[in-house]
């Protein structure tokens, strides 16, 4: 039974993850269905699509960050089985304060039996403890936590798993044994967030997720589907972004469109503007610190889950090193690099000089 | 359907903390004034609806909403020099199982208990921490708890904050002692009607009331009117000025409209009639809906006859709702059903009449008549078998203790012919205090003794009776225990013999009570009454 209940889809970039989470989230019917995610551009984009199927919100599906749902569904309803505090008012993101180095350092020291090890003064929870807090409480509790969620969801499908880390995977190992359907997409090489810093399960971070899913596997606790059709990219934008990741599975282009312009291209700043008035593609930058001469655009990591037909990228100087000598070790962050690429339907230009 | 299964009430008013089990079905509080009876519909209605007398409870937040006890415990650490915490109220609803609101589930309330629920609190704002301090400098003059401090919390058990929205529960609150006269439908008849349409009638409700607003101004006089206000352009305003009726979202119809009962508007009819329309309407409702029904005193301002109605109605329509009703009628009390009894005795304690026979259950069900409340409410009761017992017992009660016993809280209840069994059962499962004066009937051991053997191993109960069989009934043993002379005295008669004198006193026995109460005269009581009056 346990062996299909919990179901992992393996797959590339533009193969229709979102979408199909969405569209098997709809055939459940009256099933009380959580859908959850790390980002909220993601979170966004999932609310889109399904007020174009069904015109708003079902009310047996919730949409809910992954966040607020450790917030709300995890940390508090049993928060009394562990610290005698107050209410637990929010999240506080370490990442956000001025001295955060510090205060991680600081916080290193503070015994996990103390309450400070989890919360602040103001009761507010340190982002890379909430699923800490959770998978203890849970465990001292003797399960009250899951048990509640067992009454509460028939499913709960998770977007972009890629994204998770720590004692979130503790978490999910208590999902997957509990009564709950779970399904979950992940694309290892879009792994460019991680909800948390936390030392628990680092080997696992990141693209290394496969890993623990293999792991997870073959404890029977999960089935693993591959897809490697890609809906968006043409084939060379798919072999160019494979490339990223020699050890993963090749990935199969759906789109044969041909536009007059489609590929990989290189192009000199001299050419960027004259390129720009041809074929308007859109700008993809690394961080606010990349210089694009001036126009207008987006981080990477936020077009993540977009599709467009044309991306022009100014590249970080690993980049520009792994596209001058195709060796990986070079190429710095891969998994930015891969999703950039993969956001565009026809032709993705470099900026090189 | 949401049913509450228990509440917790902390600091509220009389209650210091309180616990309370309810019945899925129907609740009937009786208790002493003082205890409490109305605080636990008022604390239900506050922690389901957040309102209090009708309004957000924020705004009505007062010193006196704190009990006695926390404020002085606070107030005396205050003028000791201690900085202690301001207390806080809290009342919890915990409901029965029920799958449609699981995401209410968790361990948040006072008793770390995993259950379904939902908590208002009324704890200190740190908001205005800076102004407490400044408060505390001048310490001396803190007489009262700073409510204006407080605010509301009102969160579920997993401590997630509560709309009206998430909680699908549809409460009725009818107050029958204070029915409050507003201009249009009061709030809790708003709130009646409004649940009572689907969302279209509400719709169509507002819709025809905005198209009567619009047709006002669209009137010849009042165009006429408007005309001539238009053309004072420029004395006020450059703007033109016109009158018409409000027809903003705020005015909408529950301000402006009165339901009327046979052409008279519903805060001109009887209150005993508004509340018991209240009661229809809210018992009427569809029962996949959950229902609580909250009712004051149902018995105030009805006739005998509309009571019995109105009680009919609740018996028969009560299915899948929760009733909660305070009372201080017997009779509403002995027609719902004596089973359904919460007492609550004045040190917050309560208890139940659940296991009560069933036989005994129908017997006042149909004898509604009977005085059970003043049973279940007494301290210590003596029950007599007719008036001139009642007469004697109490004319030797005062003359051993110089007083009466209702002073000392003793009620001498006379049973009326009413076997006694059927109070006795009531006085077991209370464990009040009772004694049973009765006659021999001329064989103490088969019609007494015998008769209430079940009663015996029951400390609270004590039967008193007298072993001499030659005098079966009370008006014998005193004339066997005073001799003719003095009775003849009291009387004011002069039998020969001692038969014709208890002759005298059987044919006139209310009359001869009356006289042996009022006597000066020394009067000796049998012992079994003596024993009685301990």
């Amino acid at each position: 039974m346990l062996l299909n209940k919990n179901k992992v889809i393996v797959a590339c970039a533009g193969s229709g993850k979102t979408t199909g989470i969405v569209k098997e989230a709809l055939k459940l019917g009256k099933q009380r269905v959580l859908i959850t995610t790390y980002t909220n551009e993601n979170l966004d984009q999932i609310e889109t699509f399904l007020i174009e199927k069904t015109g708003c919100i079902p009310a047996n599906i919730t949409v809910q960050s992954w966040f607020s749902f450790l917030l709300q569904e995890g940390v508090r309803p049993y928060q009394n089985q562990k610290t005698e505090r107050g209410r637990v008012e929010s999240i506080f993101f370490i990442k956000n304060t001025k001295d955060a180095g510090k205060l991680k350092e600081n916080l290193r020291y503070i015994p996990e039996l103390k309450d400070s090890h989890y919360l602040t003064e103001k009761n507010y929870i340190y982002d890379d403890k909430v699923s800490k807090f959770i998978y203890k409480c849970d465990n001292r509790s003797k399960g009250l936590i899951s048990k509640r969620l067992e009454k509460i969801y028939g499913s709960i499908f998770i977007d972009e798993l890629q994204d998770f880390a720590g004692y979130d995977l503790n978490l999910l190992e208590i999902l997957f044994n509990s009564h709950i359907n779970i399904l979950a997409v992940v694309d290892p090489r879009q792994a460019t967030f991680s909800t948390n810093t936390a030392q628990k399960n680092r080997q696992y971070r990141k693209s290394e997720i496969y890993l623990w899913l293999s792991g997870e596997k073959s404890k029977n606790k999960i089935i693993i589907e591959e897809i490697n059709n890609c809906y968006r990219c043409n084939q060379q934008i798919c072999d160019f972004a494979d490339k990223l990741f020699p050890d993963l599975p090749q990935t199969v282009s759906k789109n044969t469109r041909l536009t007059g312009h489609d590929g990989i291209f290189y192009i000199s700043s001299k050419e960027v503007n004259a390129y720009i008035s041809s074929y308007n593609p859109r700008i993809l930058r690394y961080s606010k610190k990349t210089k694009t001469l001036g126009f207008c655009a987006i981080n990477i990591g936020l077009s993540k889950g977009r599709t467009y037909d044309r991306v022009l990228i100014f590249p970080t100087k690993p980049m520009l090193e792994y596209l001058k000598t195709k060796e990986l070790s070079k190429a710095g962050d891969k998994t930015k690099l891969y999703v950039a690429v993969t956001r565009a339907r026809y032709s993705v230009a470099f900026v090189v000089d | 359907m949401t049913m509450i299964k228990k509440i917790f009430i902390q600091n509220y008013k009389i209650f210091s903390r309180f616990d309370l089990e309810l019945n899925s079905d129907l609740n009937i509080i009786v208790g002493d004034n003082e205890v409490g009876k109305s605080t636990i519909l008022e604390g239900i209605n506050l922690a389901l609806t957040k309102r209090l007398n009708g309004r957000y409870a924020e705004y009505e937040l007062t010193p006196y909403l704190f009990n006695r006890k926390c404020v002085d415990e606070y107030l005396k650490s205050i003028e000791e020099g201690n900085l202690s915490q301001l207390p806080k109220i809290i009342i919890e609803l915990y409901f029965d199982e029920n799958t449609e609101l699981e995401s209410l589930r968790g361990s948040m309330n006072t008793k770390k208990e995993d259950c379904i629920g939902i908590k208002l609190e009324i704890v200190f704002d740190e908001d205005y921490k800076e102004e407490y301090e400044k408060l505390l400098k001048k310490r001396s003059e803190i007489k009262l708890i700073p409510a204006e401090f407080y605010k509301v919390q009102w969160y579920s058990f997993a401590n997630k904050s509560i709309t009206l929205r998430s909680l699908p529960v549809r409460l009725s609150y009818i107050d029958a002692t204070t029915i409050r006269l507003q201009s249009g439908a009061d709030y809790y008849l708003q709130d009646i009607i409004k649940t009572d349409l689907d969302a279209k009638e509400r719709v169509e409700l507002n819709l025809a009331y905005r198209k009567l607003k619009e047709l006002f101004s669209n009137q010849e006089s009042i165009m006429g009117i408007n005309n001539k206000l238009t053309n004072k352009k420029g004395a006020i305003t450059d703007k033109s000025f016109s009158i018409s009726i409000d027809i903003s979202q705020k005015s909408n119809w529950e301000t402006n409209l009165v339901p009327y009962l046979d052409d008279l508007p519903f805060q001109l009819i009887g209150g005993g009639e508004q509340s018991a329309l209240k009661i229809m309407l809210a018992l009427e409702r569809k029962a996949e809906e959950s229902n609580i029904i909250l009712i004051e005193e149902p018995e105030n301002h009805l006739s005998f006859s509309s009571m019995n109605i109105l009680l009919e109605k609740i018996e028969n329509k009560c299915k899948g709702k929760q009733i909660i009703i305070a009372t201080h009628s017997a009779y509403v009390l002995n027609k719902l059903g004596l089973e359904h009894l919460i007492l609550l005795r004045s040190n917050n304690n309560t208890a139940t009449l659940k296991n009560l026979p069933s036989d005994t259950q129908n017997y006042f069900k149909k004898l509604s008549g009977y005085d059970t409340l003043r049973l279940v409410l007494a301290k210590k009761a003596i029950l007599v078998e007719g008036p001139s017992d009642e007469l004697i017992v109490k004319k030797a009660y005062l003359l051993k203790h110089n007083k009466l016993p209702i002073k000392n809280g003793v009620d001498v209840i006379n049973v009326r012919g009413l076997s006694f069994s059927r109070f006795l059962d009531i006085a077991r499962e209370l464990e009040t205090n009772v004694l049973v004066v009765t006659d021999n009937d001329g064989d103490y051991a088969k019609k007494v003794d015998e008769k209430y053997k079940d009663y015996r191993s029951f400390s609270n109960i004590k039967i008193c009776r007298s072993k001499n069989n030659s005098a079966p009934t009370l008006e014998p043993q005193i004339v066997a225990e005073n001799g003719q002379e003095v009775l003849n005295e009291i009387f004011g008669t002069s039998y020969e013999n001692q038969e014709s004198l208890k002759k005298y006193m059987e044919s006139n026995k209310t009359e001869c009570g009356l006289k042996i109460f009022e006597t000066d005269r020394t009067i000796r009581f049998p012992k079994y009454i003596e024993d009685a009056i301990e």
